[in-house]
């Protein structure tokens, strides 16, 4: 499997702007998208990348020809856009956005009309549409008009987070945070949402003309300025958003990444104290969270990796909080069915408040695992046989099959998938114990290197 | 068989369509990414459109195109054609593209550009353009060299300043005028003239509208006659214009309601500005009005025929010092002229007309009786192709007598009298055209009829 620069598949459509991602092809697919919904409205939103302008004109084009009306919005974090559909009458949305991928990228993430990722069977119909080309074309009497939205969006997330937390209880602690927007789509909404619940913001990285100033995705290794800026600036917390603002990353007081899994389980523990129900989270994500789960005697319930596989099972087993911890996502129904790097921000807030512990205790409070992850190239006929040595080599007492292979062992577990994106196995193992830990991670290394190399 | 009418048309007068059944989103993507990898280097593309919905789409197309090949875009939002193309050269963009379908009746669209000098591309250009949107390989820039776009109110008021310079509205104010702006762009300068100077104007079909259109919107004598001639005798006005969508023609009604025929634009045009300037070059046509040959012999000047359609005009325009040419257009009321830079321009033409009345003191219709009188027969046939090259070569015979030109189809010329027969560039039909002095040439018409009917079946 070798790394293409343009990638149309069921996720999507994702690629290099220039010769790769062009706006022949952008149009093409938002009027296949437009075909697929039916006349109505489309929502369009997008993040800061340089190529948004004009991937959103190309979209707009494809919309008005196949007879949809345009709702732009511009420059929104992909959950305020979804919210956005959901609260109007929208028929579905757009959002342009390569999410935590490098600058270069872009890719179009769609929407149905409850603001929904589109799940399966709905992106493998709209593939199809675009790869016949059968499309519906207007005419002049049916073609319909460009409107824009830009200041309701803001409002209609915000009003649907504050029904849900103890808005006046955290800003009677009037507490400094960091924010780390990464130049992207929050840049400009992260300071006034953090201000709105009273909060000192010391705001990193907002300026939507900007380039990323560090990854863009928010992982521990590119955020060492918010965390200089939290101890500098003494911050009870720092928050780190990626360009579309769907992923969250939590830096506590004294400047310590925050492990995601161990703010997926702050969360779920915050949701279910007021809110008993189903929890979803990925194969990969920590035992912590069945630990929390369990002390309030409610089941998780493990989805494939992938925010719209989490989603789905969220929605089929009408879960009532859930995401994905290593990928920074909290996903709480009751604000909206998505990814959503605000409610995580105003839960933890929440939870902070509630507890009046600093943040670094409360996380010490969490069930301890011990967790490695890692990556592995390989080739891919030989992914069969790597799957199989698995389990001969550890002794599982369960294995789950959904999204590579998981094994469930006495002491911990251990994951391994090949990645959707690039040819490269992910594995993922936790344990009770730091060496139990170390010596899988060993072993799985190992043995997929040898064989796989 | 006659050949259906095409809803798509793509030639080296640019892109035009039936929205959604022939023209497409994609069509107008590809047309703009050629357009912007014509240019070249990355520079400032000036872009305006007219009222009708199917523009937004189009537009969106255009500036998602211009952008992705690196050009910054300059938006005029909807304004007439000649605005954008005196806003080309105003601002020193590398070119303009004007959306919208002109005469044409709202369910068409189209894409015109224009290079640097807000001129018309020539054949040459024209032909590139075409050959880099077949071959579809476009100059697209990398994703952090992308164009950006921007909004330009001012493009009328520099079109205004253009105008100002070159007529003196001061002296235009006593005339009474009905204007049918067809619910086009027309509307949107006429009151802003009017509102400066304090025009005593009146316009009809002033709103712009996106779907549909008051009535067809060609400037011809028949849309004249429809609603604007009229008004012109009950409102007292002494005389009537009528623009299109996006006011590059215009056609002319007289002080007495009467609907004039569209042919009679250019010689006006001409009478006047060589008047000023005898012995200049007049560029027109095979197919218009011998009127303008009479005219211009009484100041001396040579007339240059050339095949019909605006590529063959921008064509020899090039080929001329502009200080040489007095004017150039065609018989369908769209006429340029050099103190505006070769730019068709129906509002241009009809503050020439309006100072042509002041300065001799004489209203439209007054100056049209003094013509001598034409009369035209005009009929088109459905297309046979294939039969066109024998149906020539058999009229070039029974016609031996006159003068030839064979440049567009057959044109034959007898003094007092002509026919030009030719094949459309924007429908499957072939034309005829007569034109004799002082009488209908009905007897032309009707052997000229008969031997294509005869041919093309």
């Amino acid at each position: 499997m070798r790394v293409h620069k343009l990638k149309i598949g069921v996720s999507g459509i994702r690629g290099e702007v220039g010769e790769f991602l062009t706006p022949a092809l952008a149009c093409a697919f938002a009027q296949a998208f437009a075909t697929y919904t039916g006349p109505g409205r489309v929502v369009v939103g997008r993040d800061t990348r340089p190529s948004g302008p004009m991937l959103e004109h190309a979209v707009a084009c494809g919309l008005l020809a196949g007879g949809c009306d345009v709702v732009l919005v511009g420059v929104y974090p992909t959950p305020t856009i979804q919210i956005y559909v959901a609260s109007t009458d929208a028929c579905g949305g757009l959002a342009i956005t390569a999410s935590h991928n490098p600058a270069e990228y872009n890719a179009l993430k769609l929407f149905n009309r409850q603001g929904l990722f589109f799940n399966t069977y709905e992106r493998s119909e709209l593939l199809d549409l675009y790869h016949q080309s059968a499309f519906r074309h207007v005419s002049n009497a049916e073609i319909g008009h460009v409107e824009t939205d830009t200041d309701r969006p803001f409002h209609l997330h915000l009003g649907r987070i504050l029904p849900h937390i103890d808005s006046n209880r955290i800003r009677n602690r009037r507490y400094r945070v960091a924010v780390d927007a990464v130049n992207g789509a929050a840049s400009l909404w992260s300071p006034r949402f953090l201000e709105a619940l009273g909060c000192e913001v010391a705001a990193i990285h907002v300026d939507p003309d900007r380039p990323f100033p560090r990854l863009p995705e928010p992982k521990p290794e590119a955020l060492d300025q918010l965390r200089r800026t939290v101890i500098e600036q003494k911050c009870a917390v720092g928050f780190a958003q990626d360009p579309d603002a769907d992923r969250l990353a939590v830096v506590d007081e004294t400047g310590q990444v925050l492990d995601g899994d161990d703010v997926l389980a702050l969360v779920v523990d915050t949701v279910l104290q007021r809110q008993r129900g189903n929890v979803v989270v990925n194969l990969s994500t920590s035992s912590a969270i069945d630990d929390v789960a369990r002390r309030y005697g409610c089941r998780v319930l493990r989805a494939p990796v992938g925010e719209a596989n989490v989603v789905q099972l969220m929605q089929a087993t009408q879960a009532v909080i859930g995401g994905e911890g290593s990928n920074g996502g909290v996903i709480y129904p009751s604000v909206h069915l998505c990814r959503d790097s605000f409610t995580g921000m105003a839960l933890i807030l929440d939870r902070m408040a509630a507890s009046d512990l600093p943040l670094s205790e409360l996380a010490r409070q969490l069930p301890r695992y011990f967790r490695r992850a890692g990556a592995v190239e390989f080739e891919h006929e030989r992914l069969g046989e790597l799957l199989q040595r698995l389990p001969e080599r550890f002794r599982a007492t369960a294995i789950d099959r959904s999204d590579g292979i998981k094994l469930i062992l006495s002491d911990g577990w251990i994951h391994v998938r090949p990645s959707n994106t690039e040819p490269v196995l992910r594995f993922a193992l936790e344990a009770r114990e730091p060496q139990r830990s170390e010596e899988l991670y060993g072993e799985v290394l190992e043995l997929l290197s040898s064989s796989g190399g | 068989m006659p050949l259906p009418l095409r809803p798509l048309r793509i030639s080296h007068v640019g892109l035009r369509g039936i929205v959604g059944q022939g023209l497409t989103a994609a069509h107008v993507i590809d047309f703009a990414c050629a357009f912007g990898t014509f240019l070249e280097e990355p520079g400032r593309v000036v872009v305006g459109r007219d009222p009708r919905a199917s523009s937004q789409m189009l537009y969106e197309g255009v500036v998602a195109g211009l952008l992705a090949c690196g050009h910054d875009v300059i938006n005029l939002g909807v304004v007439s054609t000649p605005v954008i193309q005196h806003a080309i050269r105003w601002l020193e963009a590398r070119g303009g593209v004007s959306i919208g379908a002109s005469h044409n009746t709202a369910e068409w669209n189209a894409l015109k550009f224009f290079g640097s000098k807000g001129i018309y591309l020539n054949t040459a250009q024209a032909s590139e353009l075409l050959d880099i949107y077949h071959l579809r390989k476009f100059r697209l820039a990398a994703w952090d060299q992308l164009g950006r776009l921007s909004e330009e109110p001012g493009a009328l008021d520099y079109y205004i300043s253009q105008l100002a310079a070159v007529y003196d509205f001061e002296r235009l104010r006593d005339f009474r005028v009905v204007i049918d702006c067809c619910n086009g762009t027309s509307s949107i300068l006429l009151r802003e003239l009017q509102r400066r100077y304090g025009f005593d104007w009146i316009l009809i079909n002033e709103k712009l509208e996106g779907r549909r259109f008051a009535h067809d919107p060609a400037t011809t004598a028949e849309m004249v006659a429809l609603q604007l001639a009229p008004l012109v005798k009950p409102l007292r006005a002494h005389a009537g214009f009528l623009f299109d969508v996006d006011s590059d023609r215009v056609a002319l009604a007289t002080e007495q309601g009467e609907a004039l025929s569209e042919e009679l634009v250019l010689p006006l045009l001409t009478d006047f500005l060589l008047e000023r300037n005898p012995g200049r070059l007049v560029i027109t046509n095979l197919s218009t009005t011998a009127l303008v040959q009479e005219i211009a012999q009484k100041y001396g000047a040579q007339v240059l025929r050339v095949p019909v359609g605006r590529q063959a005009a921008i064509d020899a325009l090039t080929s001329y010092p502009p200080e040489q040419v007095a004017v150039a257009g065609e018989g369908t009321g769209a006429v340029m002229m050099p103190q505006f830079r070769f730019i068709y321009d129906g509002i241009a033409s009809m503050l020439g007309i309006l100072t042509m009345m002041q300065e001799r003191g004489r209203l439209l219709g007054e100056i049209v009786a003094s013509y001598p009188k034409y009369y035209m027969i005009k009929g088109q046939f459905p297309l046979v192709p294939a039969a066109v090259p024998r149906l020539l070569m058999e009229l070039q015979e029974r016609y031996a007598d006159g003068q030839q030109n064979t440049q567009d189809g057959l044109r034959v010329d007898w003094p007092g009298r002509w026919f030009h027969v030719r094949v459309s560039q924007t429908e499957p039909v072939l034309r005829v055209i007569c034109e004799q002095r002082d009488e209908p040439p009905a007897e032309l018409f009707r052997q000229l009829s008969e031997q294509v009917r005869r041919l093309m079946s």
